[in-house]
């Protein structure tokens, strides 16, 4: 009988919910907890605080963690595995460190995974002949704009070395999510990962980053924002983050914690499956390339998923590395319009702001206007209803958004229209504290560079 | 010929990488999966966003899930921090597709 490992998904974004992952902890239904911090654009928004406070750099849910969860978690056994390190493990380590002695917490090993981070090694990279082209146009990187961060997917093998090594807490840098799961696998089931040569191994790899994949946005497997289970009749509110039961066969139990609300079901698993999957025959990780087409995926009881049938190939030749560039700024603002005449009023009102940027000293390089409650989220792939009809509205909102290059622009043409309120259409509202001033807009840059450049580095911090 | 409504027959979700878009489309039956396969093109996908998606879709048939993947390129306005739109992420290109009416053969 194969040894089951309980891998619980919980976390799915920076800013998610700790209370799924402390009712795991407390209800001792998982031993291990994966949370995954890092969306594209999350290093983008650690580099910011790191610029301001080089401490810190960090998804700072983990000091709540520190406090709440970990504690818990470490009290049962459970060993937490995260990328929440973002662009400063180590300093996340001495924050954590910080928090748990003060808790009285002893005999603790965190791990810290770096090397992922490239920012200050893209000189190198240009003197060594790289042009880092453009994942998707294949154009040369053009080094037009200041980079914000720029950090390699990197793979599972550190978080296994890491637990190897018998670390409870591993607060990593850019691991790719899904291979947070797998490491965990690797070091449970002695998988190999950089020395895989077989097609057993390869297909180790691929089943644990499949389960990977199916924790890495948390609610989201478990009954969350779930069209095919709509009208979601079940609890929301305190949705059982999913658990997934593995075993070294590659096969798994998908499920969630005992007195939740949410649902896992086939379809739950199916919905979460195809997220952000291109191609299912080539799903691409450091690791291994995954064959998701021959899955097996079946409802065995309620809240109780099997999965099989994950197919690998040998890993990327290359790992992808992310660049963000700062190309300007995003400023938005709302207004609202009342019942009569409600979307003459928010025509006028749109003609006012055209005409008075035009006077003003601003550069403004796009813009758009958007009407809640008719084009907001569709713009122009959805009909504007006849005039008529929107008149009769009892409101309408407006969104205002521009792009600028320098930071003064967006206060300068939000200032300049802000006087419509009393000389425009009757009755405008804005809203204080809605909206964006300034904030930073980013283009990603994805590129391929040789795996021999990064080396992930595992440092220890113990209590 | 008959008319059916997308969202009798799958359910969707979306996400984003970067300024790529993918919808999957989740069949509710075998027999609806046929549908899908036989009627839902990219072509049609693509037409439906009207401007929103600038490049190519590519279609991934997953028989497996009874589902079919839509990879949307150059359709999220840049990506997601130099978008200017309110879905910044592509999340309601789901909701949108699933407005979808289908002239079927009966």
């Amino acid at each position: 009988m194969s040894k089951t490992i309980r891998i619980a998904g919980a976390q799915g974004f920076y800013g998610d919910s700790p209370l799924g992952a402390m009712q795991i902890a407390m209800q001792g239904e998982a031993d291990y907890l994966m949370h995954d911090a890092l969306a594209e654009l999350t290093l983008s928004i650690l580099q910011k605080d790191k610029i301001k406070d080089p401490t810190m750099g960090y998804a700072r849910d983990i000091e709540v963690h520190a406090r709440t969860l970990y504690p818990i978690a470490f009290s049962k056994g459970i060993k937490i595995v995260t990328n929440s390190g973002g662009l400063n493990p180590e300093s996340a380590a001495q924050k954590v460190k910080a928090i748990l002695e003060k808790s009285g917490i002893k005999g603790i090993k965190i791990a810290t995974i770096t090397g992922d981070d490239c920012v200050t090694r893209l000189e190198e990279f240009k003197e060594k002949g790289l042009l880092l082209e453009n994942l998707d146009s294949n154009e040369p990187y053009p080094a037009k704009y200041p980079v914000t961060h720029a950090n390699v997917y990197t793979g599972a093998q550190a978080v296994k070395d890491a637990l190897d090594q018998g670390a409870n807490l591993i607060l990593a840098g850019r691991v790719a999510d899904p291979c947070l799961a797998l490491g965990i696998m690797a070091h449970e089931y002695g998988w190999k990962i950089e020395d895989a040569s077989t097609q057993e191994d390869w297909d180790r790899l691929a089943f644990g980053i499949t389960i990977g994949h199916i924790l890495e946005c948390g609610g989201q497997a478990s009954g969350g924002n779930a069209y095919s289970e709509w009208p979601m009749n079940y609890s929301v509110s305190d949705l059982g983050y999913p658990i997934a039961h593995v075993n070294e066969d590659c096969t798994a139990i998908l499920t969630k914690a005992q007195h939740t609300g949410g649902k896992v079901s086939r379809n739950t698993i199916r919905e979460q499956l195809v997220y952000e999957i291109h191609d299912p025959t080539n799903y691409i990780t450091p690791d291994v390339v995954v064959d998701l087409s021959n899955i097996k995926l079946e409802d065995v009881e309620e809240n109780r998923v099997s999965l099989s049938g994950i197919k690998g190939k040998p890993r990327p030749e290359k790992l992808k590395l992310v660049m963000g560039q700062h190309e300007g700024f995003v400023t938005e603002q709302f207004f609202f319009f009342s019942y009569p005449y409600t979307y003459d009023k928010v025509q006028m009102f749109i003609k006012a702001v055209k005409e008075t940027w035009a006077k003003l000293p601003v550069q403004i390089l796009e813009s758009r206007f958007n009407i809640i409650g008719v084009n907001g989220l569709h713009e122009d792939a959805v009909d504007i209803p006849p005039a008529e009809e929107l008149n009769q509205r009892s409101e309408l909102g407006l969104r205002i958004a521009l792009k600028h290059k320098d930071d003064r622009t967006g206060k300068t043409a939000i200032a300049g229209i802000t006087c419509l309120g009393l000389n425009g259409p009757p009755g405008v509202i804005s809203v204080p504290g809605w909206g964006n001033m300034n904030r930073a807009m980013l283009s990603l840059w994805p590129t391929l560079i040789p795996r021999e450049l990064i080396k992930q580095e595992i440092n220890f911090v113990e209590l | 010929m008959a008319t059916i409504k997308l969202i009798d027959i799958a359910s969707a979700r979306s996400g984003d990488k970067n300024n790529v878009c993918n919808i999957g489309v989740m069949a509710k039956s075998r027999e609806d999966f046929e549908t899908l396969k036989k009627y839902l093109t990219s072509d049609i996908v693509k037409a439906h966003f009207r401007g929103l998606i600038k490049g190519k879709v590519e279609r991934f048939e997953w028989d497996a899930l009874e589902s079919l993947n839509f990879v949307c390129h150059e359709a999220l306005d840049g990506g997601a921090s130099r978008s200017l739109r309110m879905d910044t992420l592509g999340k309601n290109f789901s909701s949108h597709l699933l407005r979808l009416e289908l002239e079927i053969q009966q």
